[in-house]
């Protein structure tokens, strides 16, 4: 545009003009320009101040908030829409109590907000997947709201509206069984809001060893693109059908990510675990944090952390045995609810010595991801593992080993015998192993399920299933299992420091397997060796379970045992005083055992517990075909609505009545960074660059003074919270903040006819031209 | 333009047509850019208008039936009580909240205040080149006349105004009396928003359909 309009200029300056209507054209163009100028600069200055009414009726907000520059302390700036928002801060403190068979766990989610501007919080967070969320309560000052079950839909309407008028609120969804989001809104400038979720878990129970799984990070997960699509063609038949994507909610679970490089680690936690194991207690110990172990009687032991406050970048774990005379076999616990009795019962099936079976030959193959996620010493501990379970093979077994990332490859066009060519060969192939790339995981299931031997009966067929099941389409993954597993069992073998155990756990209960973790290099002797020894045979097998009046007891279908592991099963009882009777078959005989549920010990939250089975039960049903989608929604809502649990289909949320968010100030949404897994390498995961996150400060050295644990820990203690009425809070400085009044309406008008004369100028100028040019 | 002298057309006494076609286009991009924000000018200024027609048929509704009435389905506020000067002449309907939204509309109830003729300090604030033009030409000794939706009345008494930063308005909501303020941005005439409110301040003159 400049150039035809330079020469316009310099062709009327050569000439006289007689209609000179304006001075000299020369001025006349000048002034045009300059004008032009000043008319697209205000245009951009309208638009620009229009965009910052949507956004931020309160000018002096936009000041306020952060800039990249200015951050005082160390905390991560996070990008909303143009601007940086200082994300807030987050502690958390876990306060678990082990009782018995069951563990109750308080969570404590301590948002601070250090900005100076209204933030949303959202925190994606791990839960134990057989947990039974059912509490979820919000502290504002000395006021505590308790938040109420709602189907997921209704829930979040709830929280919008509330989030909408100003007042604070909680919402806490699932994602998955075992990741979920709590967004807390409307945290103000300087404040803490604490939100409190408690849940009831089953304690597990293996080899005598007793153990708590608390994750703490959900590790990044690979989500495959919709590459392989499945296409859903409508019922109309006109041929037009639509594509599904394999992970459907994939933003939902894909939270930003530090790099430990660059970023201290942020989320500390406190970890404080009252442990009454109801009996003379063994060794107790923390495998992956150091921990201080309190004796205050022969049975309990209450567990706090060695540094006050660690990272949230790997699970923590608990173990406890019973001392070696004491070792229980069969635990029965019962619970009274509302009109019905709730029992919970372990029970250890005898370790016979099976002489005359002769050892079964086996077919096993071994699928060890080698994808990004695994880099770091999660490779190593797979390799370690799969070379461990190569030389326990006997000559007379068969392999193969399967590898994959997103792409895959097997050693062995079928299974070959263990001989020492094949194993050398094949511990060459995993020696090599290196970690890259996403994760592919249907392809090699379907590669290991593929039985070309189905007829040969005589092989016990078994999968061992390397992985850290870092993948956003588990429901891919499970339905694939449900429609291949023919005779195969799954064993799958969780590495690193935050394997997925939802998947982990699901896989290996509809492959009839088990789940075993390793969580450190130290580990992998050990647990492999046991993993090994239950390979050799299932030990009881056909369980049922009946009770001698009316009961409902889950699972469904009881999963064949292996060596040292109990049954393990809840029920809700018709009437309290029957008798619940376990049979199976050890090798070739007949067992049973007979337990007067009268004689049960009192036990805590059971009926959650067995209302949260009762769900994967239903899920389970569902991918195995045996029930509708329908169906199944139907069963989760009411077990979910009637028990107070979160779900798939429910979400608790907590709602503030006194408003505190003066209107017109402006929201942003923080969504909190969690930590990369501990052992786990930055650049295979996400690729040699730094994600898509705003500079930040290096100083983080404040962020765990700032987060006042134990403060707000006592706060939420104390008992009887006031709760406020409606009364109307005072401001304590500067007095009721007063929203923006004014409209640039004059401004545009003013701007508007400014424009419209000089498109008029323009155009005059334009029919004078020709007369000019004369 | 190229560096090659392209070959002119003899003809062509008349500069190349670039020129007019240039001009052309600008002047058209400024007609449409000029129309647009002079359309959005006159939308602020006639939904402000027009809100408020419907508002006062929600309100009467709501007068009649004791319940919340919609202006219009999708509202996502509505009409509280109506606003009256009666030596100026002017009323407006307030509505439910102070956000962008609502202000648009018609004058709005600032949020953690109490209600009109409830004990503290109930604050009411809308633009001041719409609803709150007005708002100028009020003087100490003026009568506010605020009717809410229970039908309640309340007269008020101006006692004085003042300039004020929105985040240090002094206002307390809680404080002894009934008081009732006013507020929309300073100064009245300006073009931008600024930091500023103006405030009128009245005292309840009397109590509920005195």
């Amino acid at each position: 545009m400049g150039v035809p309009f330079r020469q316009y200029v310099t062709r009327q300056s050569t000439q006289t003009n007689p209609l000179h209507w304006a001075g000299q054209p020369a001025v006349v163009a000048i002034n045009l320009v300059v004008m032009i100028v000043f008319a697209i600069a205000a245009i951009f200055v309208a638009t620009q101040r229009a965009r910052a009414d949507n956004r931020a009726p309160v000018a002096l907000a936009d000041l306020r908030s952060a800039k990249p520059g200015e951050m005082r302390s160390g905390a991560l700036l996070l990008k909303d829409g143009e601007r940086f928002v200082e994300a807030p801060q987050l502690g958390t403190d876990i306060d678990l109590t082990v009782s018995g068979p069951t563990a109750r766990a308080r969570i404590s989610q301590i948002f601070r907000n250090i900005t100076n501007s209204w933030v949303e919080a959202v925190y994606v967070y791990p839960l134990p997947d057989g947990a039974a969320i059912d509490t979820l309560k919000m502290v504002v000052g000395d006021r505590i709201i308790v938040g109420d079950i709602k189907e997921r839909q209704a829930a979040k309407v709830a929280y919008e509206e509330a989030k909408a008028r100003g007042q604070k609120a909680a919402l806490m969804e699932q994602e998955r069984p075992n990741i979920f989001t709590n967004s807390v809104a409307n945290i103000g400038p300087g404040e803490t809001v604490v939100v409190q979720i408690e849940y009831q878990e089953p304690v597990h129970q293996a080899d005598n060893e007793f153990s708590l799984r608390v994750p703490l990070v959900v590790a990044p997960r690979y989500n495959p693109a919709p590459v392989v699509q499945t296409v859903d063609f409508k019922p109309d038949g006109r041929g037009w059908g639509t594509v599904s994507d394999p992970v459907p909610d994939r933003e939902r679970i894909e939270p930003p990510v530090l790099d430990p490089r660059v970023d201290a680690p942020v989320n500390p936690v406190a970890i404080k675990i009252n442990l009454q194991a109801g009996f003379p207690l063994g060794e107790v110990k923390s495998q992956h944090h150091a921990v201080k172990v309190e004796e205050p009687a022969q049975d309990t032991r209450v567990i706090t952390l060695d540094e006050k406050v660690v990272p949230a970048d790997r699970d923590f774990e608990l173990t406890w045995k019973p001392t070696a005379s004491t070792a229980p076999s069969v635990g029965l616990f019962r619970e009274h609810v509302a009109d019905s009795d709730y029992l919970l019962a372990f029970v250890t099936p005898p370790a016979l010595v099976d002489a005359e079976r002769r050892a079964r030959p086996r077919e096993v193959v071994f699928v060890i991801d080698n994808s990004g996620s695994m880099g770091g010493t999660s490779i190593e501990q797979a390799k370690a593992s799969l070379l461990y379970g190569l030389d326990h093979l006997k000559p007379a077994d068969r392999f193969n080993v399967i590898r994959f990332d997103n792409t895959m490859d097997m050693l062995f066009s079928d299974t070959v015998p263990a001989d020492s060519e094949h194993l050398g060969q094949a511990k060459r192939f995993v020696s090599a192993l290196q970690a890259n790339g996403g994760t592919e995981m249907v392809p090699p299931m379907k590669a290991a399920l593929t039985d070309r031997r189905d007829a040969d009966s005589d092989y016990l067929r078994q999968i061992i299933f390397l992985t850290d099941g870092e993948i956003g389409n588990e429901q891919e993954l499970f339905d694939t299992i449900a429609a291949m597993r023919g005779r195969s069992r799954l064993y799958m073998v969780g590495i690193g420091s935050a394997p997925n155990t939802f998947l982990m756990t699901r896989a290996s209960e509809i492959g009839r397997g088990t789940f075993t973790h390793i969580g450190s290099v130290a580990q992998v002797e050990e647990r492999m060796r046991s993993l090994f020894d239950k390979l050799e045979n299932p030990i009881v097998t056909n369980l049922t379970a009946s009770y001698s009046a009316d009961a409902d007891v889950t699972p469904a279908v009881l999963p064949d045992l292996y060596r040292g592991e109990p049954v393990v099963l809840a029920a809700k009882l018709g009437s309290p005083d029957g008798t619940l009777e376990v049979k199976g078959r050890i090798g070739d005989r007949p067992w049973n055992v007979k337990l007067p549920v009268a004689s049960a010990a009192v036990g805590h939250g059971l009926s959650k517990l067995w209302a949260r089975r009762k769900i994967t039960d239903a899920e389970i049903a569902k991918t195995l075909g045996q029930a509708t989608q329908e169906e199944t929604d139907k069963r989760v809502l009411s077990l979910a609505l009637d028990h107070h649990l979160v779900s798939r289909l429910t979400s608790l949320v907590a709602i503030d009545a006194t408003p505190s968010r003066p209107a017109g100030a402006h929201l942003s949404r923080a969504e909190l960074p969690l930590n990369l897994p501990a052992g786990w390498d930055f650049d295979k995961v996400f690729g040699e660059r730094a994600p898509a996150q705003a500079p930040r400060h290096n100083d983080r050295a404040d962020v765990n003074g700032h987060v006042q644990l134990a403060a707000n820990t006592k706060q939420i203690a104390a008992p009887a919270p006031k709760i406020s009425g409606a009364s109307v809070n005072t401001y304590q400085s500067g007095g009721v903040p007063l929203p923006k009044t004014a409209t640039d309406a004059e401004l545009r008008i003013t701007l508007g006819l400014v424009l419209l004369s000089l498109s008029l100028i323009l155009l005059v100028v334009r029919r004078l031209r020709p007369q000019l040019a004369k | 333009m190229s560096a090659f002298p392209l070959p002119r057309e003899p003809t062509s006494r008349r500069s190349p047509c670039i020129h007019p076609a240039a001009t052309a286009i600008v002047s058209l991009l400024l007609a449409a850019s000029g129309l647009v924000l002079l359309g959005q000018g006159l939308w602020i200024h006639a939904k402000a208008l027009l809100a408020q027609v419907l508002l006062e048929r929600a309100f009467t509704a709501t007068l009649a039936s004791g319940q919340i009435v919609k202006p219009w389905p999708w509202a996502d506020t509505w009409p509280i009580a109506r606003l009256e000067v009666p030596r100026l002449g002017k009323s407006a309907i307030v509505l439910q909240g102070s956000s962008g939204q609502a202000l648009a509309f018609g004058p709005g109830h600032v949020e953690r205040t109490p209600d009109v003729g409830e004990r503290g300090t109930a604050v009411y604030s809308a633009h001041r080149d719409t609803h709150f033009a007005f708002v100028g030409d009020i003087k100490i000794g003026d009568e506010i006349r605020m009717t809410r939706s229970d039908r309640a009345t309340f007269r008020y008494r101006v006692i004085g105004t003042s300039v004020v930063r929105w985040d240090q308005s002094g206002i307390d909501a809680g404080a002894e009396g009934r008081q009732l303020i006013l507020s929309t941005c300073w100064p009245l005439d300006a073009k931008f928003s600024g930091p500023l409110r103006y405030l009128v301040r009245a005292e309840i003159a009397n109590g509920p359909n005195g």
